[in-house]
């Protein structure tokens, strides 16, 4: 009998070794393909990847994607400037006013919002900003990235402040707290890791979207444009744009992009995990 | 300023359930009251609700009055009360994210204690010294307290809360998690805050030994109801109900 009861011990561990493994396949790939592709277009592109446009479609060279790089520097730094606050103070409010019907309401507004296609977003900004404005801009870009984060940040934010134990909430009162003092010098200060971690959610998911991007910020890549008011370039749009052209220096443009962008992400998480760990000290 | 805190005909209830039938008690300034009653008998309960926070729990509701010096302090808003009445818990709850001064230091920040840094930093000191704390963090006030021992992050705790100066101090059970040398500075604070400072001390203790050795005072509390209350001194020598002597005998808990 106990001979049966470890082969099944036995079994089950290799099939969750095995379905494990299976997890991380797609990721290594993924990572080896772009790493491995990217790497190859950057060292022909040459340092001009990261300082010049694009060459013409069918060129002998790459050229480079800086507009993209710029673009996507303008848009995060917008969409958490705006999008990051508006979280922040949402979920505050939910935390503390949890059991009100206002609550209710925003937050099943917010898990609505989680399940709406983001492309959805892209048009109705594209129908509330890009028509009446009259033009494609780095700043429609930023209100869709925006509200794409919004939902994310606030939930993750939110059950950041709701792990935070009920005894400091007491003794914040205790000491003559008020309802707001608790919330922003408690609540807040105790959370602040998890509401550090909501925040770079926020900020990858402003350097990864795509959809939102493709009825706003208009794809102009020909020079570097940093101004919001004007249409501009990111690096997932140029690559999802190049990528669906039958060009081989758009290709290769694409899949410089692709690691430039990976290997911003991990930085952004490095990073944070640098910023996390220092305030935690 | 010595305060009276006068609870009248106090009833709570927590949702459906009845948890104080009807206290009347008197706590004098310069005095420490030991509440004491076995576990779920409402002593907790009696001492939230002597700072409000009992009204975080919205299930909770409240009949009767509590009167700081005649003024009803469900008359006024309940972070004012709170700054007159400051509370200990039975865990102690320094603030993680901030340093050790800066505990001490935020609610007289916030009320507006003190003008200059050097005021500030005389409060911190006075606060840290009356918990018996100073010389053993003075070296490091700007470390958060997470390497504090259990024993001293209480006394931490209680320095905070005598920080704001408040007339009433409240301690929930403040040493049932501490080793008795902790507990023993604790209690010699206790006693120096009401000796010295005149403060309105109300201590929720389980142990008979506690009461009898830092309270001038002893209200007892069975199932929510007053049961004894008077002088330690002569409660301690000759209980007047079976129950007091039950429980200082240690047959019921």
């Amino acid at each position: 009998m106990a001979d049966t009861r470890l082969l099944k011990d036995r079994v089950f561990t290799v099939l969750a070794l095995v379905l494990s493994a299976l997890g991380i396949l797609p990721l290594l790939y993924l990572l080896i393909t772009v790493g491995y592709k990217g790497a190859g277009a950057i060292l022909r592109a040459g340092a001009g990847f990261f300082t010049m446009p694009p060459a013409p479609p069918g060129d002998d060279n790459i050229g480079g994607i800086a507009p993209a790089i710029a673009g996507s520097m303008v848009l995060a730094l917008l969409s958490t400037a705006t999008g990051i606050p508006i979280a922040l103070f949402t979920a505050l409010f939910l935390h503390e006013f949890r059991s009100t019907r206002y609550a209710r309401i925003i937050r099943a507004f917010l898990m609505s919002l989680l399940e709406i296609p983001t492309i959805l977003v892209g048009i109705l900004v594209y129908t509330i900003l890009v028509l009446p404005l009259q033009g494609f801009s780095l700043f429609a870009g930023a209100v869709a990235l925006a509200i794409v984060m919004l939902p994310y940040v606030t939930v993750y934010i939110e059950r950041a402040f709701d792990s935070v134990p009920q005894t400091y909430r007491e003794a914040g009162f205790a000491l003559g707290m008020t309802r707001m003092q608790v919330a922003l010098r408690v609540t807040l200060g105790v959370a602040r890791r998890g509401v550090l971690a909501g925040a770079i959610i926020g900020l990858s998911k402003a350097f990864g979207e795509t959809a939102p991007l493709l009825f706003t910020i208009g794809g102009s890549r020909s020079g570097i444009q940093v101004n919001p008011a004007k249409p501009g370039d990111a690096m997932p749009l140029l690559i999802f744009q190049f990528a669906s052209t039958p060009y081989a220096n758009w290709h290769d443009a694409a899949w410089g992009a692709s690691l430039v962008l990976l290997a911003g992400v991990l930085l952004v998480y490095l990073l944070s995990r640098k910023i996390i760990g220092e305030v935690n000290a | 300023m010595p305060s009276h805190l006068e609870v009248v005909d106090l009833k709570v209830w927590i949702g459906d359930k009845q948890i104080l039938h009807g206290i009347n008690f008197s706590f004098k300034p310069s005095t420490v009251t030991a509440v004491m009653g076995p576990s779920g008998s409402g002593k907790s309960t009696l001492l939230r609700s002597l700072n409000r926070l009992i009204e975080l729990n919205p299930q909770a509701r409240i009949k009767g009055s509590i009167l700081l010096d005649g003024v009803d302090i469900f008359k006024i808003e309940s972070y004012k009360v709170r700054q007159r009445i400051g509370m200990v818990f039975q865990e102690p709850n320094p603030f993680p994210h901030i340093s050790i001064y800066d505990n001490v230091a935020l609610g007289p920040k916030l009320h507006g204690l003190a003008k200059t840094k050097k005021e500030l930093n005389d409060i911190v000191e006075w606060a840290l010294r009356k918990s018996m704390l100073w010389d053993e963090v003075k070296d490091k006030l700007h470390e958060p307290p997470a390497r504090l021992s259990g024993g001293q992050r209480q006394r931490l705790s209680l320095a905070r809360a005598i920080a704001v100066k408040p007339d009433v101090l409240l301690l929930d059970e403040p040493t049932a998690n501490i080793d008795p040398v902790n507990t023993k500075k604790i209690e010699e604070s206790i006693v120096e805050l009401a000796r010295e400072h005149g403060v309105t001390v109300i201590l929720v203790t389980h142990t008979p030994q506690q009461a009898a050795r830092v309270s001038d005072y002893i209200l007892f509390i069975h199932e929510g109801r007053q049961v004894e209350a008077g002088p330690t001194r002569s409660l301690v020598l000759n209980p007047s109900t079976d129950l007091l002597g039950h429980y200082f005998r240690g047959e019921m808990m």
